[in-house]
């Protein structure tokens, strides 16, 4: 996958490249951009659009289903009102009779984020009054599910990045040396991802998590190291087609180390295949985060990761629904959008898209 | 071919080995005494003492791998920590459960997948083709256990039409095969959709158009069974794929199968059953792309091995 060469005459104004013009042209790309953009800002100002702690219990709001919205407030007026909903001690649902306003960008309980980089009280929306506001309800514990959405985003976020990084970071050199070299080192590389790829998908996550115990640092590491064996051969094969092509023949013949060349020449036209598969592994390692957690081999409670807060849901399913329901939609929004943005980087880089 | 065969099969044995090693590095790498691992938590010390003396884990590292390969080919997996049964008899109960589940998870993926791939490519630019693309990237996208829990909520809890778990009739299958087979189904949607485009942008159907062909029979007879063979590939690879997916599908409608089984032994510590459940997944992966490699020279004629 080559550049496509510059125009002989070199205009002065430089253009905007081809490919960024036409992913910016797709709907699918901006839907992408879009769900993914959503889970960045959500992820990094967590606390702030959380209404609540994610851990805070309330054991008179167990169980209490999304609440309602009111458009108009005792006297009429317009706005935006919600009544006390509670949980009594036999299991029925109350709603009181008082209506309580929600307001905007509120103070409320202090936070602490990035690690210690931004402090703050202000809360994206809140309600005035001695009562809690729970837009998509409350979990076992009556603690908020969106707060713990919010919270979530930022675990499923990092172990993503981190996934992908471990991937890239094994990954792309071994790819790379084994392509570039072949020989030995290829030999043995080779074997190496095939026995990884030999247990298929999250498979190897578990395998790794079965053996380095659970806990979410060590997610992090499983799922990034089941991404290596995808890298190492995705760049193996570009290598391949690349080593012999004619620029780089004559970047040897220059005299150049073959640390240059592999850096200068060849990584640069490999990019493309990287980048598109980057954006699909994220969705790979959120999703097999959130599985592993859901089968208890991930976080550990009370995480606010999504799969284990699935996992808890599914236990109440029939009473409860959506303590399950909203995990799940979060899940499938963010590898959605992961998903359509890889898509459709791959049809902007892949030159033979050109019709 | 036949020394295509023959050098096909030697390279299974390398990955087979290194498939070996990592499920004998699990318990030797893993935090704690490996024969406390192997025997329990709740191990006399005699049994310890038995254990140590099986495995050699008093010897050097490739002195127990020996010991452990050769046990391994003998058909002895150990016992399991929990039922203090067989590991091989354990997996003789679970894995025809899960076969059975992933090949009704097959049948649903060919039976949604390839004609939503067809419709898709015949009208691209449409909203069937839309429509399509779109269901079949959201299938990709769906955590599996959440589309289960779904399906449970809605079709069991709600309306009643299947079992919530278990196993035992066909109607216990319905759920499980759909929730295990959605993805699948995406991908061979995708599958069949670029295969078909490709194919039929050929010059043999627009000869085939030009001299008067209907049009369904050039679909049909001309197109698809040229767009079917990388299809066939995929849907051999799928299989493995839906092993992986077994698992988390296993636990959510509480399906008796190895994923089940796997999952189970982790969170008890059970070692020699992961080892075993692992092995006989990764060994049965292994040797469906074997199949799937060789089958596919005797589709495609176009292939030769030489």
């Amino acid at each position: 996958m080559t550049k496509p060469l510059e125009n002989a005459s070199t205009p002065t104004k430089r253009e905007t490249p081809r490919w960024r013009r036409r992913l910016f042209r797709s709907p699918l790309a901006i839907a992408g951009f879009t769900f993914i953009g959503i889970f960045v800002l959500v992820a990094a100002f967590a606390p702030f659009i959380s209404p609540y702690s994610p851990v805070e219990q309330n054991l008179r709001g167990t169980y209490v289903p999304p609440m309602r919205i009111e458009l108009r407030g005792p006297q009429g007026q317009l706005g935006l009102w919600v009544r006390e909903v509670t949980r009594t001690p036999l299991g029925q649902i109350e709603v009181g009779q008082e209506l309580y306003p929600i307001r905007f960008f509120v103070r409320g309980e202090p936070w602490v984020w990035w690690g210690g980089l931004l402090k703050s009280d202000l809360h994206l929306f809140g309600v005035d009054g001695p009562v809690k506001f729970y837009l998509l309800g409350a979990d076992e514990q009556g603690r908020d599910i969106l707060s713990r959405l919010a919270h979530g985003a930022w675990i499923s976020l990092s172990i993503g990045l981190i996934a992908v990084f471990i991937g890239l970071l094994i990954g792309v050199p071994v790819g790379l040396f084994s392509g570039y070299y072949g020989g030995t080192f290829d030999l043995i590389a080779q074997r190496i991802v095939e026995v990884m790829l030999s247990f298929p998908g999250i498979l190897l996550a578990i395998v790794l998590v079965a053996t380095l115990g659970t806990g979410l640092t060590n997610v992090m590491i499983a799922v990034g190291i089941a991404a290596i064996p995808v890298y190492a051969r995705l760049v193996r094969g570009s290598v391949l087609a690349l080593r012999d092509r004619e620029f780089v023949e004559a970047s040897r013949a220059l005299g150049n180390r073959d640390s240059r060349i592999m850096l200068r020449h060849i990584l640069p036209n490999a990019l493309s295949p990287i980048i598109v598969q980057s954006s699909l592994q994220m969705a790979v390692a959120i999703l097999f985060a959130a599985g592993l957690g859901f089968l208890g081999l991930g976080a550990r409670p009370p995480e606010p990761e999504w799969g284990l807060m699935l996992a808890r849901g599914r236990e109440y399913l029939a009473t409860a629904p959506h303590v399950a329901t909203f995990p799940g939609l979060a899940i499938m929004f963010v590898a959605l959008g992961f998903n359509l943005l890889g898509d459709a980087l791959r049809d902007a880089l892949d030159p033979r898209a050109l019709r | 071919m036949t020394t295509y065969i023959a050098r096909r099969l030697l390279t299974v044995i390398p990955t087979l080995l290194g498939v070996l090693l990592t499920v004998f590095l699990m318990v030797r790498l893993a935090p704690g005494d490996p024969a406390q691992l192997l025997a329990g938590e709740f191990a006399t010390p005699e049994t310890l003492a038995d254990i140590r003396q099986r495995f050699g884990l008093d010897q050097p590292l490739h002195v127990q791998l020996g010991l452990y390969a050769v046990n391994v080919f003998r058909g002895d997996l150990g016992q399991s920590v929990r039922t203090r049964k067989p590991v091989t008899y354990e997996l003789r109960q679970y894995f025809p459960n899960t076969l059975r589940l992933t090949l009704g998870a097959m049948l649903v993926a060919l039976l949604i997948g390839i004609p939503a791939g067809i419709i898709a490519a015949i009208r691209p630019g449409t909203i069937f083709d839309l429509l399509a693309m779109l269901g079949a990237l959201i299938g990709i996208s769906m955590p599996v256990f959440w589309f289960g829990l779904m399906a449970i909520l809605i079709f069991s809890v709600q309306l009643g039409w299947f079992p919530v778990a278990g196993t035992g009739s066909l109607r216990h299958l319905v759920l499980p095969a759909i929730t295990l087979g959605i993805g699948t189904a995406a991908i061979l949607a995708r599958m069949t959709r670029s295969a078909m485009l490709e194919v039929l942008s050929q010059d043999y159907i627009r000869t085939a158009r030009a001299k008067g062909v209907a049009g369904r029979v050039v679909i049909f007879k001309h197109a698809l069974r040229n767009a079917l063979i990388p299809v066939v590939t995929i849907t051999g690879l799928q299989f493995g794929g839906l092993l992986e997916g077994a698992v988390i599908t296993e636990t959510v409608f509480a399906w008796p199968g190895i994923g089940q089984l796997l999952v189970g032994s982790i969170l008890a510590r059970d070692y020699p059953v992961v080892q075993g459940a692992v092995l006989l997944i990764a060994v049965a992966f292994i040797l469906i792309n074997l199949v799937v490699d060789l089958l596919y020279g005797a589709i495609d004629p176009r292939i030769r091995y030489d």
